[in-house]
């Protein structure tokens, strides 16, 4: 990993057509990297984790990546 | 009482059909009118148009949809398009459209929009092509937004964009990028009308709630930010817009 690794790996993400994922934070925390943020289904995430591993095979990745929640509202917002 | 619901960047893929649908099958009974802010698809294929068309068709309420940037991705416009409006669903780009509902007359104006950035920290229209073209870009289009909302004859009046009218919004995004999120010009367009309501997407990381310079409440329904199939305003009938006749 060098200083450039975490441009290299946002733009993959957003690049890929299997991807295409602008929402993903990337930071380098010590000799890793940390992937943030929120997608719309288990299989995108587990489909950005095996993308960084493959094109950045050596570099440890940690994936905060949440699904996000699809249920109904609770409540309206009144704008009187 | 207008109930408008509101969902963007749903990003939707074979992967995530029928997510939406259990919330959707109760949104009748909840709202008039579902407007869908942009960033339908994955990557703008006409295939992930259709799979929209069978998320987010045949509700039993209209559906008023404008494009997003990952919608143009693949250059298939013209089929993602057909697609949805194939299903029914209405695609503003730089026009509106009037619902009644009730007897009361909702108009919804509604364009994709663009970058730039904010008063003070904006692109400005100089230098090379290239820049002098992505700023005239988002004016065309903004002026295109002014235009659609000010020749609209309706009771409660709704602005959708992809792009961000407001920094407010945005709070939360790193600001490098709010630039490539939206456009002071989108939210001079919506002051230039007694707008009610401002709503556009494509921030993930941003927030919900903003105002306009001329206080036309914004609201931010990106899916990630909202966390919810949709999220739902109710706007009184007799509401006076803020902005009207403000001059601005």
């Amino acid at each position: 990993m060098n200083d450039y690794t975490e441009a290299e790996v946002q733009r993959a993400l957003a690049e890929d057509l299997g991807i295409a994922e602008q929402g993903i934070s990337v930071v380098r925390a010590g000799a890793g990297l940390v992937l943030c943020g929120e997608v719309e289904s288990p299989h995108r995430r587990d489909e950005i984790v095996r993308l960084v591993h493959e094109r950045f095979p050596g570099i440890e990745i940690t994936a905060d990546i949440g699904v996000t929640r699809a249920a109904a509202p609770t409540e309206a917002e009144e704008l009187a | 009482m207008i109930r408008i619901a509101a969902v963007g960047d749903v990003h939707i893929d074979r992967d995530v059909l029928g997510r939406f649908r259990p919330a959707l099958e109760e949104l009748p009974d909840r709202a008039d009118v579902l407007l869908l802010a942009g960033d339908l698809t994955r990557h703008g294929t006409e295939a992930e148009a259709k799979c929209v068309a069978t998320e987010f068709g045949g509700l039993g309420v209209p559906v008023i949809a404008v494009l997003g940037n990952h919608d143009h991705h693949c250059d298939e416009v013209p089929g993602v398009l057909a697609a949805l409006t194939d299903a029914g669903i209405t695609v503003l780009e730089g026009d509106s459209i009037v619902v009644d509902v009730d007897g009361t007359r909702l108009g919804v104006a509604g364009v994709k929009g663009f970058g730039g950035g904010f008063a003070g920290r904006c692109a400005s229209e100089f230098g090379e092509p290239e820049m002098k073209a992505f700023v005239r870009t988002t004016g065309t289009v903004a002026e295109r937004l002014g235009a659609a909302l000010r020749d609209l004859d309706c009771d409660v009046r709704v602005a959708l964009t992809h792009y961000a009218p407001v920094p407010d919004t945005l709070a939360g995004e790193p600001l490098e990028i709010y630039p490539f999120l939206g456009s002071y010009l989108l939210g001079q367009a919506i002051d230039s009308a007694p707008t009610d309501l401002a709503v556009h997407g494509h921030a993930h990381h941003g927030s919900e709630r903003g105002r306009t310079p001329g206080g036309v409440r914004v609201r931010n329904v990106a899916h990630p930010v909202i966390k919810q199939a949709y999220s739902v305003f109710n706007l009184a009938r007799e509401h006076v817009s803020p902005s009207a006749a403000s001059g601005i």
